[in-house]
């Protein structure tokens, strides 16, 4: 294997190294092409990758239709639930049992869930549905969809976004998913059961949260992406930048090559 | 002979049960299953005020948005997937024009069965540090009773209203679904059994003979129903799964049109209020159309 990656696979390598064997992954729904990149067809491989290396015991839920899908056989997610997907093989379709989905959510049953927005803000929380003024909105989005959940109940959140400067804010006008409200010992005063966003992944690098004070930092840039780019590409007015950045690791020759020959044969899942 | 009580009727008059201001939920999920003919009726008689209640609403909601019928939505989220943003909406709530009442998506489905059960409440403690009760004042507070502990009573969904499509009925209202139903199926099945006023719209209505036989797909008994309509492809754009796929190309410039109120408003001329029927509306589609979404027994 001689190409070099793609950011897309580098997104998904950094997915699958986030995630451990015997756990359980919820992917929703995702609004528009970009989104719909980033946010279903990137975890998606990652998750898939994270079972053919060190994680086969775990189970991904396709949220509205079955449990660990062959995705080598599946065309593009284009919908959340295409109208042929009780044809695609998978461990379980959730069919008759919808209102009883497999997932015990509010139980807790949901280790890694994924998540997108309009805005992040330095403590992780995450806005899907105005920006500006609730009631005079100058740009309505999607609706909160199902985030209150993911970030309350799922055990951690997986932040995707499009890095582009307007989409890092210092507060959300907003808060959908609560990340770390306003700082560090606020879940614990919400109750939540789940421990909130790992991570922001971006399609140029990826932010941590200080565990100290839950404020969002710089972890590393993707293999090619300058620092001055990312600095410049994030709105932030925190300070994010950690003492050294390093470099997000490339997926391996070996996960290049189940990326590209097991898990998305045809290219329909990550452009390359 | 004693005679069933017939109900099947047309889309017009079924359409004029709906008063304006009514309180109604629509069957589908985002850009699946909905029941569009009837929908299409409706901004055709010009109902106005309607409150939606509903979750992850689609196409359906954006359409009566575009065409002015709503005054207020209660949901997790009106968007079209793929699609993009819902325009009308969008727009509409950025004027102010229309109230958006904010849920998440669990709770948002789980009022209707909040509703089936004829309960008071949902308790929930998943919103805490979300904005969603800041601005949802149907929200409230409470300390439960057994432990103490705070939670928020979250109100049922309470439609007087519920319209579905499924595949198949008879002329006196049994409903009936194929077999491996998916997401949106079971979540309209749930929607039917709050309220007494469900209408249900069919691909093709069957001979009683039939149902008698089918009775393991009989999911929406007669009696639970005021009105049966034949519609058939009656969710087109949206998909019906199992039966055909949703419209790429119809969603496509739908979501470029809606962006713009007068290309909007040459839309809503041309395929609603321009046309006389639902058969009228398919010969505007074209066979060719449909036949290339059509996937037959795709459940099966």
């Amino acid at each position: 294997m001689n190409e070099e990656p793609t950011v897309y696979e580098v997104m998904a390598a950094t997915v699958s190294h986030e995630l451990r064997d015997f756990e359980r992954w919820f992917l929703g729904l995702a609004t528009g092409e970009e989104t719909i990149l980033l946010l279903s067809h990137v975890p998606l491989v990652g998750m898939a990758l994270a079972q053919h290396t060190h994680a086969p015991n775990s189970v991904m839920s396709v949220a509205g239709w079955g449990l660990n899908p062959v995705l080598n056989e599946m065309p593009t997610l284009e919908s959340e639930i295409p109208t042929t997907t009780i044809h695609w093989r998978c461990e379980a379709h959730i069919t008759m049992s919808a209102p009883f989905h497999p997932f015990a959510t509010k139980r807790g049953d949901v280790d890694v869930g994924f998540a997108s927005a309009a805005h992040v803000d330095k403590y992780g929380n995450c806005n899907t549905v105005c920006i500006g003024d609730y009631h005079r909105p100058k740009i309505r989005l999607i609706g909160p969809v199902n985030q209150p959940l993911h970030f309350s109940c799922f055990g951690r959140e997986i932040i995707i976004m499009p890095h582009e400067k307007r989409n890092f804010v210092d507060r959300v006008d907003f808060i959908s998913g609560v990340g770390y409200l306003d700082g560090p010992e606020a879940r614990a005063r919400l109750g939540f059961l789940g421990s909130g966003p790992v991570m922001i992944l971006t399609n140029k690098a990826v932010f941590d949260f200080d565990p100290k004070t839950k404020l969002a930092r710089l972890k590393s840039l993707h293999p090619g992406v300058s620092l001055e780019d990312t600095r410049g590409n994030t709105g932030y007015v925190h300070n994010f930048m950690p003492k050294k950045v390093a470099i997000t690791p490339q997926p391996t020759p070996e996960e290049l090559r189940i990326i590209r020959e097991v898990i998305d044969p045809r290219g329909v899942l990550l452009p390359r | 002979m004693v005679q069933l009580k017939e109900k099947l009727c047309s889309l017009a008059e079924a359409a004029k049960l709906i008063k304006n201001g009514s309180r109604i939920a629509f069957g589908g999920f985002t850009i699946h299953n909905h029941p569009m003919a009837f929908i299409y009726e409706l901004i055709r008689q010009g109902v106005k005020d309607l409150t939606i209640v509903g979750f992850t609403n689609g196409n359906e909601v954006d359409i009566l948005v575009g065409a002015g019928c709503v005054k207020r939505i209660e949901t997790c989220y009106v968007g079209l997937e793929k699609f993009g943003v819902a325009p009308n909406f969008r727009r509409a709530v950025e004027k102010g024009e229309i109230e958006v009442v904010e849920y998440s998506e669990d709770l948002a489905i789980e009022r209707f069965q909040c509703s089936a059960r004829g309960d008071p409440f949902i308790p929930s403690r998943i919103l805490f540090g979300s904005d969603i009760p800041k601005y949802n004042r149907d929200i409230k507070e409470g300390v439960s009773p057994l432990d103490g502990g705070k939670y928020h009573a979250i109100p049922p969904a309470d439609p007087e209203w519920v319209i579905v499509h499924t595949p198949m009925g008879d002329r006196y209202g049994n409903a009936l679904y194929f077999p491996n139903m998916q997401l949106p199926m079971n979540w309209d099945l749930v929607m039917t059994r709050t309220t007494n006023n469900v209408i249900v719209t069919v691909e093709q209505i069957i001979d009683r003979e039939r149902v008698l036989r089918l009775s393991h797909l009989n999911m929406i008994p007669r009696f639970r129903n005021v009105a049966i309509v034949e519609a058939p492809y009656g969710a087109h754009p949206s998909s019906y799964l199992q039966l055909y796929n949703f419209d790429a190309e119809h969603l496509t410039m739908y979501a470029r049109l809606a962006r713009d109120p007068a290309e909007f408003k040459k839309y809503l001329d041309k395929y609603v209020y321009g046309v006389k029927s639902h058969l009228d509306y398919l010969k505007l589609i074209g066979v060719e159309n449909l036949m290339k979404i059509r996937h037959v027994g795709g459940g099966l």
